[in-house]
């Protein structure tokens, strides 16, 4: 389990989200809205809420969604899981998760194609240093870059 | 193809531009007056609060040891409507960084912790902490020793610093618009027609210093908020205006 000072997101950081901020801002989507899922302890939970997750972004027939994660290891099962749910139904999805050196993922699948590693450390590690480890704009734009592709891509094939 | 605005929400934003301590908060022009008074209140209240300190960190002052941060909270208050709509009022310039251990030293974190100087434990100027030129008002909170380290502990220190910020929100909520610095108008939409996309945040969900609160009465606040632990951490769903209303407290 994992989520020390550097990739912390506090309240200010959900408060002035670039992530919402780039989505909503941008003209080509209709950024319909934040699903908030949690990372249960237990597997059978985790596998509950991911399902869950995906079933949310099929009823509002969504074109392609973007998962950020808040922490690393253990949530990284979580993350993984809901990629998974969420591709198996055929819908576009790019991630974001802290990587580095030392969080390669534990779990993989094959709808993660498109991870975005956020991490900004000189030496790839969690840091005992608040907002290093943080989303920025220009993480938030690359991850919507990199799912307008994949929508297109899906669609041309 | 319809464009319907679903909801606005307005954001006033405050400029502080100097923080002092007086007898009661206000807000003079962009002086931000706090007050310590309340902090027996809260303590006396708090089983498990043995002290809180309040100070003021001034722009380029940072050199200083604190606790471990525990969250770093922009100071908002609703002034019409509920979240995610209506209007709120925000400071800008100056914001909290709550900070706390408990009396056997032990620091309220739970992988890692980032006591020690401060200004070599963040990164200035990113979304979630403040710029170089933000006043900080360092809420600091002793728990009390001995204690498993369970959910009451953090809990306890999130709580009383949210009550101390009520102090300044009561205060903001008649601030005149006029003296706004900044004014954003944001609006949910349907209908535009354009590729449909859904953002997904995965937030810790585990335990003691791993919970965020949903929909708190103020933004950015702390009570009234639900727990994502207690809803199961089941996904909920927030509308991007209610988001950026600060639908989200962090507690991790």
């Amino acid at each position: 389990m994992g989520l020390g000072p550097s990739t912390k997101e506090t309240s200010l950081h959900h408060f002035r989200d670039p992530l919402v901020s780039v989505l909503s801002n941008d003209s080509d989507i209709d950024f319909v809205g934040i699903i908030v899922v949690g990372t249960p302890q237990d597997n059978r939970m985790k596998h509950f809420v991911g399902g869950r997750v995906a079933a949310w972004l099929e009823a509002m027939r969504v074109d392609g969604a973007i998962i950020s994660c808040d922490g690393w290891g253990n949530n990284d099962i979580d993350f993984a899981n809901t990629i998974e749910e969420v591709g198996k139904r055929g819908i576009p999805i790019v991630g974001l998760n802290f990587i580095g050196t030392i969080a390669q993922f534990v779990v993989t699948n094959k709808y993660m194609d498109c991870i975005i590693d956020f991490n900004k450390s000189a030496e790839g590690i969690e840091t005992q240093v608040v907002g290093e480890n943080n989303i920025t704009q220009l993480d938030a734009r690359k991850a919507l870059a990199f799912l307008k592709l994949k929508i297109r891509k899906g669609e041309s094939s | 193809m319809m464009n319907d605005v679903l909801r606005r929400l307005v954001i006033r934003a405050f400029h502080i531009t100097n923080v002092e301590f007086a007898k009661k908060a206000s807000v003079k022009g962009s002086t931000l007056n706090i007050s310590r008074e309340i902090l027996s209140e809260i303590i006396a209240g708090e089983e498990l609060v043995i002290d809180m300190t309040v100070s003021v960190i001034k722009p380029g002052e940072t050199r200083v040891e604190t606790n471990t941060i525990m969250d770093i909270i922009p100071v908002s208050t609703k002034v019409l409507g509920r979240l995610g709509e209506g209007i709120t009022h925000t400071l800008t310039g100056a914001v909290v960084v709550l900070t706390g251990c408990d009396q056997d030293g032990r620091q309220m974190h739970e992988f890692g912790s980032s006591e020690g100087i401060l200004a070599e434990h963040i990164i200035f100027g990113r979304a979630g902490t403040p710029a170089e030129t933000d006043f900080i008002i360092h809420v600091d909170v002793l728990l009390k020793g001995g204690q498993p380290f369970n959910r009451a502990l953090p809990t306890a220190a999130f709580r009383s610093c949210d009550r101390f910020m009520q102090t300044i929100r009561e205060a903001m909520k008649t601030n005149e618009a006029g003296e706004a610095g900044e004014i954003h108008e944001f609006f949910d939409r349907a209908g535009t027609g354009k590729k449909k996309v859904a953002l997904i945040k995965q937030v810790s969900g585990q335990g003691a210093m791993y919970d965020n609160l949903l929909f708190p009465d103020e933004p950015s606040g702390y009570d009234g908020g639900i727990s994502i632990i207690d809803v199961q951490n089941v996904p909920l769903i927030l509308s991007p205006n209610e988001y950026r209303d600060g639908a989200i407290r962090a507690m991790d």
